[in-house]
């Protein structure tokens, strides 16, 4: 092509001042299906792959943990909720038979009680297991008798007199509406959830000192590509873009890698509860169903968004520093 | 007007000034070879032209505008209008020809179906065509140059910036390199080209601004030092 032609087709004819006057934007979408230019190297890499994957596997195991301390919470304490047990004790199996049967008898007269079940001596012994094994209650231990009882609301919230008509009906029998328990197993859950919760913000904190970190070193390494970039008309916003883009890209790498070995940590650890019998009579069922799995998702979302985030201002910052 | 330099001096870090008091003026469709010793302040000049550098006292005026205290967010579309050549080429290693020549026209948000084919007749016109997907490193010197001009041209500038362009390159790609100039001049492209090489300065008969020590100590075109057209 001639000269004269080339320099026609490269002379800013008023169309393209006209185009100038306005900063063109590209759309998200576009921005993600271009080619990066910022070099690879230069943004952290794996490093920073592997420091999110680290990240989010604790975060993942933390927020596990919290879902898992809520369900069991809720599921002993709704449990013990419904009900009280009634507890008979005597000198000898004759004394508390008879305390039982009078205790029992009290209580089914009682209005507002719903259901009311004398414990079998079996069942009542295999309440003792865990602590004193298999076949080792013998007949010389004055095991007491328990009533369980369903009340209703009404009932339950006034629990004084039925208990002096069990005093007087059997002077062994001792009411317990699980309140005490229940409430330490409150505090326990709250205490375990809000070390979770701190646990969680800390590895989102820690992800956002890591990301504005690489993302320094990553601008410094990249000094000279950002200088040419300005020079040929790039915005802030532009390399900010880029940074984020490169970012999101390896927190999104990072984040999945390990949330999905936490999810299988969390996995066998339910797998192995369950093998051992871990739940019984002392501890409740641990649970991790699907939904509890999908909200761990929230790990992945929150990583990125802190990484993309703190990236994109990190920048952003250091750049309004230059000229 | 394109620039206006009103007592414009430059100091790197609080040390002596590289330019000292310089007054001139670049029209619109003006050319001018801006040559002088090594050390005389040419690339720091030019590094104010586009925008890469803020004078430490002075004023500088680029297309109307006053760059001097201009914030951040208003230099992104004034170096669109200047296309740079620069000395040491600064290409982006890690992209191709191709991509090098885009970068202009990415960065402004251009999608590629409007300037792939523009990309590509400047590739081929600086003979390169077979070359669009190689990368600087593995490059010679003159191929790296000519990427480097058509970087510079391919956003159509108002003002393009050459430093040494034709350094790197044999002399029929030169005189090539200049004759685009001198065309892109006609059409009216302001250029300023920096230059050791007088022969070419005398062969075209431009004006020439002269920098010694920092100042404007002798040119062609005796009214511009003193802030007038000639």
């Amino acid at each position: 092509m001639k000269t004269a032609v080339i320099a026609k087709r490269f002379s800013a004819d008023e169309e393209t001042k006209a185009g100038r006057a306005t900063l063109r934007r590209q759309s998200l979408l576009g921005r993600f299906r271009a080619e990066p230019l910022l070099p690879e190297a230069g943004a952290g890499g794996a490093p920073l792959t592997a420091a999110i994957g680290v990240m989010s596997f604790l975060a993942a195991i933390a927020l596990a943990g919290l879902l898992l301390i809520l369900a069991a919470s809720q599921e002993w304490t709704s449990e013990l909720e419904r009900g009280v047990t009634i507890q008979i004790k005597g000198a000898d199996a004759a004394e508390i038979a008879a305390g039982a049967a009078a205790a029992m008898k009290v209580v089914q007269s009682t209005e507002g009680v719903v259901e009311a079940r004398l414990l079998t001596r079996e069942e009542t012994e295999r309440l003792l297991e865990p602590w004193l094994g298999k076949g080792n209650v013998g007949e010389y231990l004055n095991v007491p008798a328990l009533i369980e009882a369903q009340l209703s609301d009404e009932l339950r919230e006034n629990l004084g007199p039925l208990e002096a008509q069990l005093k007087a009906a059997a002077a062994g029998a001792v009411l317990d509406d699980h309140k005490r328990w229940r409430d330490r197993v409150f505090a326990a859950a709250r205490s375990g959830q809000a070390l979770a919760a701190a646990v969680f913000a800390l590895i989102m904190v820690a992800a956002g000192a890591i990301a504005a970190f690489a993302a320094r070193a990553g601008l410094a390494a990249n000094s000279e590509v950002v200088s040419i970039l300005h020079l040929v008309g790039a915005t802030d916003d532009f390399i900010a873009n880029e940074v984020q883009r490169r970012f999101l890209v390896l927190a999104v790498r990072g984040s999945l890698a390990g949330l999905l070995l936490a999810a299988l940590v969390a996995g066998l650890v339910v797998f192995g509860f369950r093998a051992a019998g871990g739940a019984g009579y002392f501890l409740p069922e641990i649970r991790m169903g699907p939904g509890a799995f999908a909200i761990l998702l929230i790990v992945p979302v929150a990583l990125c968004l802190v990484t993309a985030v703190t990236a994109r201002l990190t920048v952003l910052k250091a750049l309004s520093r230059e000229m | 007007m394109i620039a206006k330099f009103e007592k414009v001096s430059l100091a790197y870090d609080a040390g002596r000034d590289i330019l000292s008091a310089l007054d001139f003026n670049l029209e619109e469709g003006e050319f001018v070879f801006l040559t002088g010793p090594s050390g005389a302040g040419k690339t720091s000049l030019l590094k104010l032209l586009y925008l890469a550098l803020r004078p430490t006292s002075g004023r500088v005026m680029l297309f109307g505008e006053d760059v001097t205290a201009a914030p951040r967010r208003a230099l992104p579309n004034l170096r669109r209008r200047i296309g740079v050549v620069f000395q040491e080429f600064r290409l982006l290693d890690h992209l191709t020809a191709f991509e090098n020549v885009a970068l202009p026209m990415k960065v402004a948000g251009v999608n590629q179906g409007q300037y792939r084919e523009d990309v590509r007749e400047l590739l081929n016109w600086v003979g390169l065509a077979d070359r669009v997907d190689a990368r600087p490193p593995t490059l010679s010197g003159g191929e790296k140059q000519r990427i480097a001009l058509a970087r510079a041209l391919v956003a159509k500038p108002d003002l393009i910036l050459a430093d040494e362009p034709t350094g790197n390159v044999d002399p029929a790609m030169g005189e090539k390199i200049m004759k685009l100039f001198i065309e892109l001049n006609k059409l009216g492209a302001a250029v300023v080209v920096a230059t050791h090489d007088i022969s070419l300065i005398e062969a075209l008969g431009k004006p020439m601004l002269r920098l010694e020590g920092g100042r404007l100590s002798d040119a062609s075109r005796p009214a511009v030092r003193k802030g007038r057209r000639s």
